[in-house]
């Protein structure tokens, strides 16, 4: 009567554990890594971003001078717009977005500076009007500065590669950042609750410490599994690269983080799984230790 | 009797193991059930490409196909009908050479657009007539490089487009000046007609302003016999 009376409050109690778990992992999983900047940071080099969407930025204004009669590297130069230039420009955009959506900023504002390209293009016009001769007047100053809008607009585009401002524009980033508001409290009430439920189980077992082991151990190693399961099954199946945005920057950027958080959520999964094998190899040998049991 | 008694804990730990992995299992997969049918939808489109093509740099899988067997002018030996068989070009695939002796204008022309095909002739867009079948045959070239003279074709002209199965005459019916949103030159149309067009030259920079030459066609001698059939 006393086994079963403990019993059932164990089955519960790890059932909780498990689930609780798994919360706990996921929201740190969440706050230190899939929202830290120095992801995307560590990210854009990895994946190299910047060269990727450098190199798109002259396929677009080499085109593009076809049909404007303005050379490449006006724009794309060391002295107007260079890759590291881009870099940091990426940098920003990722930064403003996660401090968007961490709730350090009211809404999603990236600055890109262009001085050095709005005096290139600039200087480009007017040598090409002393040159010919053209009247350096209204219709001129209109030129450069539809021609400087829409090469911005090509940068920041390309300063985007994880279209945090198409996602803001469709109010994808304000819902994240709704959900964000309450990660910390999710953190510290799954950590709240994996406590409690812990020293329920101890209260529980407190005759039969080594049955300690065995339920922690046996929650652990099933959090880990059902948490590896999905990961495992993602990366066999390659089921990233089925991403229909076949834009290398864009397609590097969002399959590489997918990847990441995937890679640090199996890593996690494995090393609870451990843990609670441990656990379990931790009962059976406190249990072929033990001497006579006692009396029922 | 305790050997007895160890086999049945062992049973009863390993029971409750088996049974707390199926429980948990279940019930983390009637959790995600709901959510899962939200978003199904929406990892189907962002993940739809079954084949997990790599992206590349640029040409995303097209095929160029150049044709330097284009003869730019009939054969002595071949035959030419006013009727004959059309053969389907496919994307990328330079079908035509287009010729203007008036603006010294002689460019390759490729079935479809794209900035690949753009930096090599002029495009004909994939959704006009083909050259020598009823209807608007719509080809469009960079101001600055393959249609840099078309401001020069004028009204009487005779333009010729050379393909892979005959020999096309037009003659330029009207010059015409409209905005990069007036689509209605390059609309199908019931009768045979050809059109060119690119972008209003500019100082520098970029323009919304295209000019074009509308064509009637003036004669069609398809090549027929066994060199077309080749």
């Amino acid at each position: 009567m006393k086994k079963i009376r403990c019993y059932l409050p164990n089955v519960l109690l790890t059932f909780l554990l498990v689930f609780v778990l798994i919360a706990c992992e996921a929201t740190i999983l969440t706050s230190r890594i899939a929202l830290n900047p120095m992801t995307f940071q560590v990210l854009t080099d990895q994946q190299h971003l910047d060269t990727k969407g450098y190199a798109s930025l002259q396929t677009y204004f080499k085109t593009r001078s076809n049909s404007t009669g303005i050379p490449a590297d006006v724009f794309l130069d060391p002295d107007s717009y260079s890759e590291l230039d881009l870099r940091s420009g990426i940098l920003q955009n990722t930064n403003a977005a996660l401090a968007y959506m961490n709730g350090q900023t009211n809404e999603y504002a990236p600055s890109l500076e262009f001085t050095k390209l709005e005096d290139a293009v600039r200087k480009f016009f007017e040598d090409y009007a002393d040159k010919n001769g053209y009247k350096k007047d209204d219709v001129l100053e209109e030129k450069i500065h539809s021609t400087c809008t829409e090469a911005e607009s090509a940068i920041r585009n390309a300063a985007d590669p994880f279209k945090f401002g198409t996602l803001y524009s469709n109010g994808v980033l304000t819902r994240v950042r709704s959900a964000v508001s309450y990660l910390s409290m999710a953190m510290i009430g799954s950590i709240a609750a994996a406590i409690i439920i812990l020293i329920l189980l101890i209260l529980c077992n407190l005759k039969q410490m080594e049955h300690l082991c065995y339920w922690i151990g046996l929650a652990g190693f099933i959090a880990g599994g059902l948490m590896a399961t999905p990961c495992i099954y993602l990366t066999v199946t390659d089921y990233y690269s089925g991403f229909a945005i076949k834009d290398p920057q864009i397609f590097s950027a969002v399959i590489g983080y997918l990847k990441l958080l995937t890679s640090r959520c199996l890593t996690m999964a494995i090393i609870t799984a451990i843990v609670g094998f441990i656990g379990l190899m931790g009962f059976i040998l406190l249990r072929a230790t033990q001497r006579e049991p006692d009396t029922k | 009797m305790a050997e007895k008694e160890k086999k049945g804990h062992a049973a009863v730990y390993i029971l409750t193991a088996l049974c707390m992995i199926l429980l948990c299992t279940a019930a983390a997969g009637a959790a995600l059930i709901v959510p899962y049918e939200k978003f199904k939808t929406y990892l189907d489109i962002a993940f739809m490409d079954d084949m997990k093509i790599a992206p590349s740099n640029g040409l995303s899988g097209l095929v160029i196909k150049e044709n330097t067997e284009i003869a730019t002018e009939a054969p002595a030996d071949q035959k030419l009908s006013d009727t004959g068989e059309i053969k389907r070009p496919v994307f990328g695939e330079q079908y035509a050479v287009l010729d203007c002796k008036s603006a010294s204008i002689h460019v390759p022309v490729y079935w479809g657009s794209s900035t690949e095909l753009l930096d090599r002739g002029a495009c004909q867009s994939s959704s006009s007539s083909v050259i020598g079948e009823k209807g608007n045959a719509v080809i469009d070239a960079h101001v600055n490089t393959f249609f840099a003279n078309l401001n020069q074709i004028k009204a009487g002209d005779e333009i010729v487009l050379y393909t892979t199965y005959g020999i096309f005459t037009y003659k330029v019916r009207e010059c015409v000046t409209f905005e990069n949103t007036d689509k209605r030159y390059v609309l199908p149309t019931d009768t045979e007609q050809l059109t060119l067009y690119t972008c209003q030259a500019q100082v520098l920079g970029t323009s919304t302003t295209r000019i074009g030459v509308l064509c009637d066609v003036v004669s069609k001698q398809f090549y027929t016999g066994e060199e077309a059939a080749q």
